[in-house]
């Protein structure tokens, strides 16, 4: 598979402070990667490195095979962006601001599919600017990118100000675009968003990437919420080194249990008399929240 | 790469010019309005050439020249050599200032404001978004030199020859484009547009300083100061035309180097290192008192300058009231209203109306900011606090007298301290009273704003047409025969003019008492409206 994204090894400082630490990662044709990691983790920081607005002070990145910043033009004319945070300029209106964004990209404009999406976002293109909430300007952003076909979408925390329904609409888009083969890099705090979106996710945190690959291998990595009722007692469950935070209460034990051990579970339990195994799946927030743990514990 | 760093200017551009062109309209329409009243006042008022000649010996003394350039063309004072005398230094700084602004808007505040992101995503040049700024300032300039020149042309007298003109519109336009490549530079040094315009106004005031000390001496500082330098073309007398080019070569210059700072920084950044703000609120930040003097800080300092700087200047021309006004019919009439009386006391008492009212201006912000702040939606939450409506008001009502009387006390010193140094025969003490009649009538004008903010909080911009109205009164009541129960209507029109009228006790203590009236309705109607914010 080629690779339409690709960053080796990039380092940032703002001054003293180090903001991306050797950040390593690819995106390859026609496949969506989550980009997660908390607040000030280093995501904005590396997208807008890959749109040639900061210069990496070590490491490179390319994409579609072109260095970010020297042919940063050329790259642009493919790819549509999304920032998480979207200002406009207060007199003009919202349908203008799409006009303009989609003329500058220099691709062929489907007036058909451009009144589409306002529908389906249920934006009114023909307020100004100034009066539009924070979901709306994300809205315009939105359109803009999704209005006309791109290799590569960058989306930054692009639903940060949208409604359930309309969040819906946004995974939808993704999905239609994805279909057509174009790749994804999603920005993003909801896990839920990611999971139902994406092939491949990097965890970034502190500036450095601390997870890579297919969401199912990372699944394997993640644990599982067990709960169990046997007929006979299998206290010996606290010895094993594949279960963790066990509780016993009214004769049902709760625990996670490390993903790729369930066949050992199995193993374990059935001399005990199964009465009840309820499993919850691996949830990408368990993953995330772990990392989270175990960094901020220091381990 | 390089070829890459203007890719779609000129559509950005376009887009610029539509989202500005109501500005730019505007600005021009004002500029226009400037040159205008300027050039048509002075064929108008001093047709006669013994009233100018009159006025050219009033205009050559140090405090004039500091205020408006070394004098020129003295010998021959036409309408051409007046005009550029005494108005270029201020239109100059007047197309700086629309320059700066201009330019600032449309680079590093759009950068903060992250629509600059959003281009920069687009296929376009990393200097695109600076280059159409560029072209803008440019179009800019480039009308105020056309319209001015062919203004100042059409309705000038015989005077202003086209060379003048055309020259007058250069300088005009060079100061904007130089200014507007200051101000693009600062906009590469600080990562914000405040600081970027703070930067650039600060360098505008240091040229205004040099041009100063130059004009009153050491002459190479006036050659240093753009404004000085520009100053020094001297049109419609000797119309030098090379400070033009040399400014525009210092200009392209700056540009340049702006230029090259913008392409190799990153987005958002700026060079000048930014200092970390305060971790803890002081003690005083947590009082209301505090907090509000924290807010108005700032733009009270700044009128505090601009008042002494204005008292300073009407004081240093008090000895030569006399000739400047050399039988001028029209000034006469405005500041005489008794042809009995001495005019220069007539023209203090005149002065000190207007300074009065020049007082009233930021003593009038400092309490309509709290309803900017509600504006904002900024006062719920210091409301839903734990302080009460009437203390936050009074706070704020508080401030505003203290403001009228600091403001006041300290340009009558600034008059008077002016006049004594200019030699001027004057008792300070009259000057006070006179100074300090007029508290009582600042009170009214902040009264009746307590009381638009308590009952009518959408119209408080009334109190300013309010102003507005009492300084037409004050100018031209004289000069239009204004009715009495018309001019009544201000309450600075009932202040005696001390030294030539007599100090009056009723005056005073019914405007007070008018005043504190005011107040108490308006803080009864701010307790019992809704806060919208
Ligand atoms: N221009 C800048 N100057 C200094 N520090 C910055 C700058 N931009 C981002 N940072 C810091 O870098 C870190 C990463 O920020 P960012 O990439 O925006 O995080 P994220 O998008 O993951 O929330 C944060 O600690 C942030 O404060
Ligand atoms: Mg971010």
């Amino acid at each position: 598979m080629t690779a339409v994204l690709e960053v080796n090894n990039v380092t940032k400082m703002f001054g003293k402070f180090q903001a991306l630490n050797g950040v390593k990662f690819k995106l390859n044709k026609g496949e969506v990667l989550g980009f997660i990691g908390p607040n000030g983790a280093g995501k904005s920081t590396t997208i807008r490195i890959l749109l040639g607005m900061l210069k990496a002070d070590f490491g490179n990145a390319k994409i579609f095979g072109k260095d970010v910043w020297t042919d940063a033009v050329d790259i642009h004319k493919r790819i549509a962006y999304v920032p998480g945070d979207v200002n406009l300029w207060p007199n003009l209106t919202g349908g203008e601001v799409i006009d303009l964004f989609l003329s500058m990209r220099g691709v062929k404009v489907n007036k058909q599919r451009k009144e589409n999406l306002m529908k389906r976002f249920e934006f009114d293109p023909t307020k100004k600017c100034r009066a539009y909430s924070k979901g709306n300007r994300q809205k315009v952003a939105l359109i803009s990118a999704f209005a006309a076909d791109a290799d590569l979408y960058i989306l930054d925390e692009p639903t940060s100000g949208l409604d359930p329904l309309q969040e819906r609409v946004f995974q939808e888009c993704v999905q239609e675009v994805k279909e057509k083969g174009a790749s994804v890099l999603l920005s993003s705090h909801i896990l839920s968003e990611v999971e139902r979106l994406c092939d491949q996710v990097a965890i970034i945190r502190q500036g450095s990437i601390v997870e890579a690959g297919s969401l199912e291998d990372l699944r394997h990595l993640t644990r599982i919420q067990i709960n169990l009722r046997t007929r006979e007692e299998a206290s010996k469950l606290v010895e094993q080194d594949w279960v963790h935070d066990l509780t016993y209460e009214n004769g049902t034990y709760i625990f996670q249990l490390d993903a790729d051990h369930m066949d050992d579970l199995i193993r374990f339990i059935q001399p005990h008399g199964v009465v009840k195994l309820e499993s919850a799946p691996a949830k990408l927030e368990d993953l995330f929240m772990r990392h989270y743990e175990t960094t901020e514990g220091g381990v | 790469m390089a070829m890459h760093a203007h890719a779609q200017t000129g559509r950005l551009f376009r887009f610029l010019l539509k989202k500005e062109w109501l500005k730019l309209t505007i600005w021009l329409i004002g500029s226009l309005f400037f040159v205008f009243i300027g050039v048509f006042a002075f064929t108008e008022v001093y047709g006669d050439a013994a009233e100018r000649q009159a006025m050219a010996i009033a205009m050559s003394n140090p405090a004039m020249e500091a205020l408006f350039g070394r004098a020129i063309g003295l010998d021959n004072y036409t309408v051409g050599a007046m005009y550029s005398h005494t108005m270029t230094v201020m239109a100059l700084s007047l197309f700086a200032l629309l320059s700066i602004l201009l330019v600032v808007r449309n680079t590093r505040a759009e950068e903060e404001d992250g629509i600059l992101e959003m281009l920069r995503a687009l296929p376009t040049g990393r200097l695109s978004h600076t280059i159409s700024a560029l072209l803008y300032l440019v179009l800019t300039n480039v009308l105020i030199t056309v319209l001015s020149t062919a203004l100042i042309f059409s309705i000038g007298d015989p005077s202003m020859t086209f060379e003048g003109a055309l020259l007058t519109g250069m300088i005009y336009g060079t100061a904007g484009l130089f200014f507007g490549a200051v101000a693009l530079l600062m906009a590469q040094l600080s990562s914000n547009g405040r600081g970027a315009m703070m930067l650039s106004f600060g360098i505008l005031g240091v040229s205004y300083m040099l041009r100063i000390i130059g004009d009153s001496g050491t002459e190479v500082l006036s050659w240093i100061s753009p404004l000085g330098l520009l100053y020094g073309t001297e049109p419609f007398v000797n119309n030098y035309w090379w400070p033009v080019l040399v400014a525009l070569g210092i200009t392209a210059l700056i540009v340049i180097l702006a230029l090259y700072l913008q392409h190799r920084r990153d987005i958002g950044a700026g060079l000048l290192p930014e200092k970390a703000g305060k971790r803890h609120a002081s003690a005083l930040l947590k009082t209301t008192i505090g907090f509000a003097l924290r807010l108005l800080k700032t733009p009270l300092i700044v009128w505090l300058i601009a008042l002494l700087m204005l008292g300073v200047s009407y004081g240093s021309v008090i000895n030569d009231v006399e000739g400047m006004l050399a039988n001028n019919e029209i000034i006469e009439q405005i500041i005489m209203s008794n042809p009995d009386l001495n005019i220069v006391d007539q023209f203090i008492s005149m002065i000190i109306g207007v300074l009065s009212i020049a007082a009233t201006i930021p003593a009038l912000q400092a309490l309509l900011r709290l309803k900017g702040e509600e504006k904002k939606n900024r006062t719920e939450k210091i409301i839903t606090g734990n302080r009460s409506r009437i203390k936050i008001l009074g706070v704020f009502l508080g401030i505003s007298l203290v403001t009228s009387i600091v403001m006041q006390l300290a340009q009558l010193v600034a008059f008077g301290g002016a006049m004594l140094a200019m030699d001027a025969d004057l008792s300070f003490g009259s000057l006070f009273e006179s100074g300090i009649a007029y508290l009582p009538a600042m009170w009214v004008m902040i009264g009746g704003a307590v009381v638009l903010i308590g009952w009518l909080p959408k119209f408080t911009g009334l109190i300013w047409a309010y102003l507005g109205f009492a300084f037409t009164v004050l100018y031209f009541a004289d000069l239009f025969d204004m009715p009495e129960w018309l001019t009544g209507i201000s309450p600075y029109y009932h202040i005696p003019e001390i030294p030539t009228d007599e100090w009056s006790w009723t005056v005073t203590l019914l405007s007070t008492g008018l005043a504190i009236v005011l107040a108490i309705v308006g803080l009864i109607g701010y307790q019992r409206r809704d806060i919208n914010g």
